[in-house]
């Protein structure tokens, strides 16, 4: 299905309370953005109906072009859509609330870990997983250059730029999204599967 | 700190994984205010509980400025996503545009490659054991083969590593 043009006005079909407990739902969601977009993609979507999927599929597609994590852009304009600004407060409260609790409670737990045998273990157990982690996201996340392109010597000139040279790695951003402006090639069909 | 934060979240479009990098480079290299076991908790603690995988830049806000640190930080991350009303009023212009297409697959590319580097520089200080090998094999195996929840791939990884710690073998 193609994305149609989202409505850029409110439409109140969705009362605050319920953009409220919607998003806390999400906000509870685990599999990152991926998986809270799922969730929202489905209770608006299939279960409310509250949303066309051409028009959700719009927002989705827009959100990823915006310098924030794409599932708070996505709820911005969900919050927008149905209440308008206050909607837009409740909704990033909602989603951002459990998981901010969450870190900051376990992260207290770290500092009440420090200089324990505990935290030896975790060391020597937990950060080589976390390592994995980062290894996996970058490949999930730069699988998709990985063809006869020009991205893939964007990714070889941010590695060696920092490796090699010591370069700043927001002036290699910074270099690398004003090269991918004026050289790489526009597909719209990408856009249009998001 | 925030400044920092934002420049990073604006470069990397708020993409948890990517965000490392910058991140890492700012705190833990030149500002030395952050050490990698603590970036590297705070990164796994987001991808195994709920909510978005960029909330562990709250996680670093409270490490090294305690309760506002976690708040802060987490106003700036969301700032930016307001970005998204005035681009609702204006979407058949935007996603018909090739140079913001261009800008944003430029910026997630050199992204990918700042994430290797970084991945590099933190295995310098974490893979500094027998037994971290280990781990990291197996959490890569667990999490690129199996079909398993990030969660329990982790824990999996982390329970054979402590397994082969307290059983003395890897220390």
């Amino acid at each position: 299905m193609r994305p149609t043009s989202p409505r850029p006005g409110p439409d109140a079909s969705v009362s605050l309370r319920g953009l409220f407990v919607l998003f806390l739902k999400i906000g509870l969601s685990f599999g990152a953005g991926t998986g809270m977009s799922a969730v929202l993609q489905d209770e608006l979507v299939a279960r409310r109906r509250a949303i066309a999927r051409g028009e959700f599929m719009a927002l989705y597609g827009l959100a990823r072009l915006v310098p924030s994590g794409s599932m708070t852009a996505l709820a911005v304009a969900i919050g927008y859509r149905y209440q308008g600004w206050p909607g837009t407060v409740v909704v990033l409260l909602a989603m951002i609330l459990p998981g901010l609790t969450l870190m900051v409670l376990l992260t207290v737990v770290y500092g009440l870990l420090a200089g324990s045998p505990a935290l030896r273990v975790i060391n020597l157990t937990l950060m080589p997983a976390a390592l994995a982690l980062v290894v996996v996201s970058g490949y999930r996340l730069g699988r998709e250059f990985f063809t006869v392109s020009l991205e893939p010597v964007l990714i070889l000139g941010g590695g060696l730029g920092v490796l090699l040279f010591g370069i700043n790695p927001s002036v290699l951003l910074l270099a690398g999204g004003l090269i991918g402006a004026l050289a790489v090639r526009h597909d719209t069909s990408t856009e249009d599967r998001a | 700190m925030l400044a920092q934060l934002a420049v990073a979240n604006m470069l990397t479009f708020g993409n948890g994984s990517a965000m490392t990098a910058v991140l890492q480079n700012s705190f833990v290299q030149q500002a030395h205010v952050l050490t990698n076991e603590q970036l590297l908790y705070a990164f796994a603690l987001a991808r195994v509980t709920p909510g978005q995988a960029n909330l562990y830049v709250a996680s670093i806000g409270y490490m090294m400025f305690g309760l506002p640190g976690a708040f802060l930080s987490m106003v700036v991350l969301v700032l930016p996503s307001y970005l998204m009303i005035p681009l609702l009023h204006s979407y058949e212009f935007v996603r018909g545009n090739r140079y913001v297409h261009g800008l944003t697959r430029g910026l997630a590319a050199t992204a990918v490659g700042l994430l290797l580097t970084t991945t590099w520089n933190i295995s310098k200080d974490s893979l500094n054991a027998p037994v971290t090998w280990l781990v990291l094999g197996l959490a890569l195996a667990l999490l690129m083969f199996s079909r398993l929840p990030t969660l329990v791939s982790l824990l999996l990884a982390t329970s054979v590593g402590i397994g082969v710690v307290v059983l003395g073998a890897g220390a």
